[in-house]
């Protein structure tokens, strides 16, 4: 029912690769890139973004979507140039041929030799002076609407138990899986949101309330949980949630 | 409405990604060039983002935040009831911090952020999240075992104390306001500033008074 990236609460992962110093403390400070490649691939994958042709949803569904074999073996920035090529493609911004094409081309080093001397820069494309502004007002996905949310601070509520999304099997979600048919409690409400279950498939934002649910670890976790009375919090839209029969 | 079925990609063994080299270098190399070639990136844009996180947007924004919590009690009341508008009065806002929540460390509470998800994290007052916040191991066991996950990083938290996880899985974006160290009563909000490190923010770390 699940994708590999849904992965809060799987058994099996060994320790946390903390960076430690040479007297073996946590070490903070670490580069904001640890190589050259990780930076383009960040920064190319936030620039073809601001093209406009998909939104955060769509592209955190898309790495998603990569076959579980491929999502286990790339590394962090590999699952976002898989992504980013697959979307490239599906979106018509590059046709599959010019991406063999260049492939080609870069493993025999003469890429640059076609590359044309002064390329017009479309018409979508984010220039270097508007970095600063866009970065600024960021992709905010709270929307002002008259919908009344349905459950107030303190209500018991119950999670969905399979297929939260109700428009595309297999579609994208934000209820993960080990807090699903799940018992909570309001923590709080944050007005209504852009609903990723939908807006990852090109099918709308359709802003619904967004809440704040509060679980307990014996609820989530049972007898293995470390501690029943620590709390696990999530942030979950409306359709998420039933109301506590 | 009914239900559709996925998009096309979802089941096209022929993805796009298949074609790629196996060296990630030259994987980025190849769709640069051609995003270049077709116009589609502008170069100094790439270098506008790169310096921007590598050198303007990182945890110093967010440890200037937390040392004026500590030292201005009416602006701590403002961050822990409008998180979004307390942090832009010190000009820190927008992408992956439009909509903020500040979470306090108290003597009885201690807090952890997470996204199990993928890799949510507050941008504006952290920069892009470190390694290990991404791993799959930080993941998957920091919801199931975070006193565990915490004695990895030197954290101990006595059994009396109720941890509290926060799962990142919209678009909220979580700050650990992390406890005051004791002996610092004689320093400013700049020397403050230096002690808030970028894990006491997150939640699995606290300050470094030794620093």
């Amino acid at each position: 029912m699940s994708r590999l990236h849904d992965m809060g609460g799987r058994y099996g992962d060994g320790p946390i690769p903390i960076p430690r110093n040479k007297n073996n403390q946590v070490e903070n400070g670490e580069p904001t890139f640890k190589h050259d490649w990780h930076a383009k691939a960040w920064a190319i994958t936030l620039a073809s973004g601001a093209l406009g042709e998909w939104n955060l949803d769509v592209s955190r569904h898309y790495r998603e979507c990569l076959p579980p074999k491929d999502y286990m073996n790339y590394s962090y920035y590999e699952k976002w140039l898989a992504g980013l090529t697959n979307l490239l493609v599906d979106k018509k911004l590059v046709s599959i041929e010019e991406l063999k094409k260049f492939i080609s081309l870069v493993q025999e080093d003469n890429s640059t030799k076609d590359l044309k001397e002064n390329v017009k820069l479309d018409a979508r494309t984010w220039l270097a002076k508007d970095v600063q502004k866009t970065l600024g007002w960021g992709g905010p996905s709270l929307r002002k609407t008259d919908i009344t949310p349905l459950h107030k601070i303190g209500d018991c509520v119950i999670t969905l138990k399979n297929n939260p999304n109700e428009n595309v099997i297999g579609g994208h979600t934000r209820l993960p899986s080990y807090a699903m048919g799940c018992k909570g409690k309001i923590f709080s409400y944050n007005g209504t949101h852009v609903f990723p279950d939908k807006n990852a498939h090109g099918i709308g934002e359709n802003p619904l309330p967004l809440y704040t649910v509060e679980f307990k670890a014996s609820e989530l976790w049972g007898l293995a949980a470390e501690n029943g009375n620590d709390k696990i919090y999530l942030d979950l839209w409306e359709p998420y949630l039933k109301i506590k029969a | 409405m009914g239900i559709n079925k996925e998009n096309k990609s979802e089941y096209n063994n022929d993805h796009a990604h298949s074609h790629l080299p196996s060296d990630p270098e030259l994987r980025v190399k190849a769709i640069e060039t051609l995003l270049l070639n077709k116009g589609l990136i502008d170069p100094k844009t790439l270098d506008e983002l790169i310096d921007t996180y590598e050198n303007r947007i990182g945890p110093q924004n967010g440890a200037k935040v937390i040392a004026k919590a500590w030292v201005d009690e009416n602006y701590k009341k403002r961050l822990l009831n409008d998180a979004t508008s307390a942090i832009r009065e010190l000009s820190y806002q927008g992408r992956q911090g439009e909509n903020m929540v500040v979470v306090e460390n108290t003597t009885d509470i201690h807090n952890v952020v997470v996204c199990t998800l993928c890799s949510c994290y507050p941008w504006p007052v952290l920069g892009i999240p470190p390694t290990w916040y991404k791993s799959d191991e930080y993941r998957s066991r920091t919801v199931r075992e975070p006193r565990k996950v915490l004695s990895e990083f030197g954290l101990n938290i006595d059994s009396k104390i109720e941890i509290k996880v926060w799962d990142s899985t919209a678009e909220l974006r979580y700050l650990v306001l992390p406890l005051r160290p004791d002996g610092t009563e004689n320093m400013n909000e700049e020397q403050l500033s230096e002690l808030v490190t970028r894990n006491s923010m997150i939640g699995t770390g606290l300050p470094e008074i030794s620093k």
